[in-house]
């Protein structure tokens, strides 16, 4: 007895073990060189179809309806299962990369991750024959530009209004005022309020650089940067942030910070996207405006703030084991009838241009005016944590005094580094 | 796997000297057993055990002439055909072509090394069992027949039966990642090289060089790693100590004859322990956010404005985990909260088995419970405790709960060096790693640093038992 009692124990500490050091992912390599030619469709037997398909947590109930609709319209074709996660697409490629071959056969995705996914092998190419031209047309060129990468066509275009403006408060300041930061600041530290700008984060930081002409992108590696940040006048647009940062008509408020604020009453505007204008029109009602971002005083002259447009996209995985029935699904979701619906149901500016034209939204205008002053965003993953930290730096009032030169010079160090 | 069939002990000669003595002496089944191990029983009247045998053997050689002996001919390359795939049509699928995965070939490999290794050493261990038999044999006795063999395991050699299954699970899960990890460091396995899309290779010791800021490609890494490890340490030490000496002070006055309700103290500080930590971690974070409720409170006292007049702060709020020297303090402090509930519990106990006498006779002999603790309860508490604290400043300087969630989006590096490769103030090498490989899929860097962060553990952990063991036979 004791000895059977000991031989479980051990049993179990094995099996403890395995469930400690299960970190050995086991890739299995198949060769799948087979797999095509082996059904074929032309028997006229109806295949059986599995797809799975990541869109966000809000979005679950829209791409469940958009699906039930697809198997409905494709069942004399295909037996289709289509399963549906929830993958935040600001993340999504944390959770490709980790591992291309697990991910799901169609997954939304911010268009600042396109870069990335290609260069892993994890997004299809649409191929001429899949309703390519189609695809191209019928979406704004701005969206075909962001899914595209040397010519070839990667992703879907999903939405068109995933870049930032400016949100304010209509009662307080005249749609003049909005059109100089240093008027809005004014007019807020008069009342004792504040306008909101994540500095601590490359994403809006390059506003400013940006507008004064300065470049930033990716090399042609695809994963390298150029940038001449450090060029002039970029240690006087350094300067000319750090003095809106101690203005007292500012805060710099992180994402997650910025709806406390707003509801606490302290924001009469704000820097942000979409997804935070439901929480600006709850709080302001009426009163809630949204325009172009304005422009900021650079040694003595206007200069109006750039940003960076930004796209979602749906991406068929090239790893998927049908991936023209996904290429056929992420279709079918970004069509006009579909992202007229996302726009009614979930407030997202599409990037389909008939559906555009019957979609209006204060966001989605404030969106397309700043589409003239906004260009794709194209960086590699060197520049975001250089950026955040000379910004977060910068939002601290440059508490340390260093020189201005040094600062940019420092980050655009870390901006361009070779990636190790 | 082929650790089932070892049997029977090789006697006093040596692993390799019974086997060559065996090998020389034993007859035609005894060196026919070491290609097919099955023959010798075979030969010796064994056959369940032949089958048995054989059927391991088959097995290991299975495995190896399916996929480990591919894997390692791939092995000095990881692989030289790039994965590319096609879209047909007619077929509505892609049609890829007979890629490498440089990460399954590195996988199968190091699998087959151990595997051949495994079946070598069993092949040595059946010759010299056969040949045991064999003399057996020639003495004109019998020999075991199945059954009593398996008795035997369940008898005078209980123990191999009993640590078969805990072996094979440590070679499994732990030796293997662990060789994977150190292969991975001498590879160039990072976001422009991973797999199943495109190949690694082998690099030698580039990214050691490029750790310790020698060539490389980020300037900046020999700085940050030297930066890492230093607030590696202090934190160790500050976290170990700390919460060691809290724990023992606040047992010590829980169990203060004087102390009344004792139970009801304990109890209220063992209550933080009942709240998961992760829990407790994210919720102190929001209370010490910039906009959170703790500066609230500061501002609203004037705690803030003091600081600021004293030129400790330059900003409106205090900077609890976003300035890198109050972020480092803070975390100490919050630290010190969760752990000394833990050290006081531990501490209750180690107290309560001091002498009373020796207490008493202290007390007699006119000492003030100052002298009673530094000369008798601290070098008691430390000689009990001391693997104890050797092994939690291990955990500690592995201790990835606390830094990263409480600053993890919340904290941005000041120091644009650190910024470039990724690191930041409050990382602890563990951190890093992390960071390193989950943002930026530097699995090579992650594995060098990995490897670092054994080393130090290792280098400690020796360094300090020897002189825990040293003091121990002097104090007694």
């Amino acid at each position: 007895m004791k000895k059977a009692i000991a031989l479980t124990l051990a049993g179990a500490m094995a099996l403890s073990l395995a469930a400690c050091g299960g970190s050995a992912s086991v890739a299995a390599s198949e060769s799948t060189a087979q797999s095509g030619a082996a059904e074929s469709t032309a028997t006229g037997a109806i295949e059986d179809v599995t797809l799975t398909m990541w869109g966000a947590e809000e979005d679950q109930d829209l791409l469940r309806q958009i699906s039930d609709k697809f198997i409905e319209e494709n069942k004399d074709k295909v037996n289709l299962t289509i399963n549906i996660g929830v993958q935040s697409e600001s993340e999504c490629k944390d959770t490709v990369l980790n591992d291309p071959e697990a991910a799901a056969d169609v997954y939304a995705f911010a268009d600042d991750q396109l870069n990335q996914l290609v260069a892993a092998g994890a997004l299809q190419e649409i191929p001429a024959e899949m309703n390519l031209e189609d695809v191209k047309t019928r979406n704004s060129p701005a969206s075909v530009d962001a899914a595209t990468i040397d010519g070839k066509l990667y992703a879907y275009p999903l939405t068109a209004d995933n870049g930032y403006f400016m949100f304010y408060d209509s009662s307080f300041y005249t749609e003049e005022d909005v059109k100089s930061l240093d008027t809005m600041l004014e007019k807020a530290a008069a009342a004792g309020k504040k306008v909101s700008m994540d500095l601590a984060n490359g994403w809006y930081l390059y506003s400013f650089y940006a507008g004064a002409g300065l470049e930033l992108g990716l090399n042609e590696d695809g994963v390298t940067n150029f940038c001449n940040w450090n060029e002039a006048p970029g240690a006087d647009v350094t300067q000319a942030i750090i003095d809106i940062a101690k203005n007292p008509g500012f805060v710099s408020l992180k994402d997650e910070s910025f709806t406390g604020e707003l509801k606490a009453g302290n924001l009469v505007a704000g820097v942000n996207g979409t997804w935070r204008a439901n929480d600006a029109a709850e709080v302001w009602g009426d009163n809630y405006a949204a325009c172009k971002l304005p422009t900021y005083t650079l040694n003595g002259e206007q200069v109006q703030m750039a940003s960076f447009s930004g796209f979602k996209l749906i991406g068929v995985n090239r790893h998927s084991k049908n991936v023209g029935w996904a290429m056929m699904l992420a279709d079918y979701v970004t069509n006009e009838e579909n992202e007229t619906l996302r726009f009614e149901m979930r407030g997202q500016g599409p990037s389909n241009l008939k559906a555009l034209e019957n979609a209006a939204s204060p966001a989605l205008t404030a969106v397309v005016a700043q589409s003239e002053f906004a260009s794709l965003q194209r960086v590699g993953n060197n520049f975001w944590t250089p950026a955040e930290s000379l910004g977060s730096i910068l939002a601290k009032g440059n508490a340390e005094g260093k020189d201005t030169q040094a600062l940019v010079d420092e980050a655009v160090a870390g901006i361009t580094a070779p990636v190790a | 796997m082929a650790k089932t069939a070892v049997r029977l002990d090789s006697g006093e000669k040596g692993f390799f000297g019974s086997f060559g003595e065996a090998f020389v002496k034993g007859d035609i089944f005894t060196k026919l057993s070491f290609v097919i191990w099955g023959l010798g029983y075979i030969g010796h009247g064994q056959l369940m055990k032949a089958l048995l045998v054989t059927f391991v053997q088959g097995l290991g050689l299975y495995f190896l002439a399916t996929s480990g002996i591919q894997s390692l001919m791939k092995f000095g390359t990881l692989g030289t055909v790039k994965m590319e795939s096609t879209f047909d049509f007619a077929t509505m699928k892609n049609v890829v072509n007979n890629y490498d995965n440089s990460f399954s070939i590195l996988l199968l490999s190091v699998v087959s090394i151990i595997v051949i290794v495994a079946m070598v050493a069993a092949g040595m261990m059946v010759v010299a069992s056969n040949y045991d038999l064999q003399k057996i044999r020639a003495q004109g006795k019998k020999t075991n027949t199945f059954l009593q063999d398996v008795n035997v395991y369940l008898n005078e050699k209980f123990y191999v039966t009993l640590l078969t299954l805990p072996v094979l699970g440590v070679v499994i899960f732990t030796i293997v990642p662990l060789f994977i990890l150190i292969a991975v460091a001498f590879t160039n396995y990072d976001q422009q090289h991973m797999p199943p899309s495109d190949l690694f290779t082998w690099v030698g010791f580039a990214n050691f060089l490029t750790l310790f800021g020698g060539g490389g490609l980020t300037a900046t890494f020999g700085y940050s790693f030297r930066k890492v490890l230093t607030w590696t340490l202090v934190w160790a030490f500050f976290a170990t100590f700390t919460t060691f000496f809290g724990g023992v002070l606040l047992a010590m006055f829980i169990n203060d004859k004087k102390t009344k309700l004792p139970k009801l103290w304990r109890t209220l500080f063992m209550v933080s322990i009942a709240v998961p930590q992760f829990v407790t971690l994210l919720l102190v974070r929001n209370f010490f956010s910039d906009t959170g409720i703790f500066n609230t409170m500061m501002a609203n006292c004037g705690v803030t404005g003091l600081l600021r007049n004293m030129g400790l702060i330059h900003t409106t709020y205090i900077p609890f985990l976003t300035d890198p020297g109050w972020a480092k303090f803070t975390i100490i402090m919050i630290n010190i909260w969760i752990g000394v509930p833990y050290q006081m519990l531990i501490a209750t106990g180690v107290l309560m088995n001091i002498p009373a006498d020796m207490l008493e006779a202290a007390k007699i002999d006119g000492a003030n419970p100052v002298q009673m603790f530094f000369r008798i309860t601290l070098p008691y508490l430390l000689n009990v405790q001391g693997p104890a604290l050797v092994t939690d400043f291990v955990k500690n300087i592995n201790n990835f709960n606390v830094i990263y969630l409480l600053t993890q989006d919340v904290f941005a590096t000041h120091d644009q060096a650190l910024a470039a490769s990724n690191a930041k103030e409050v990382d602890l090498l563990v951190t890093w790693l992390f960071r390193l490989t989950q943002e930026y899929y530097n699995y090579k860097m992650a594995a060098v640093i990995g490897i670092m962060v054994f080393i130090v553990c290792a280098v400690f952990t020796v360094v300090s038992f020897r002189f825990i063991n040293k003091r121990e036979a002097t104090f007694s």
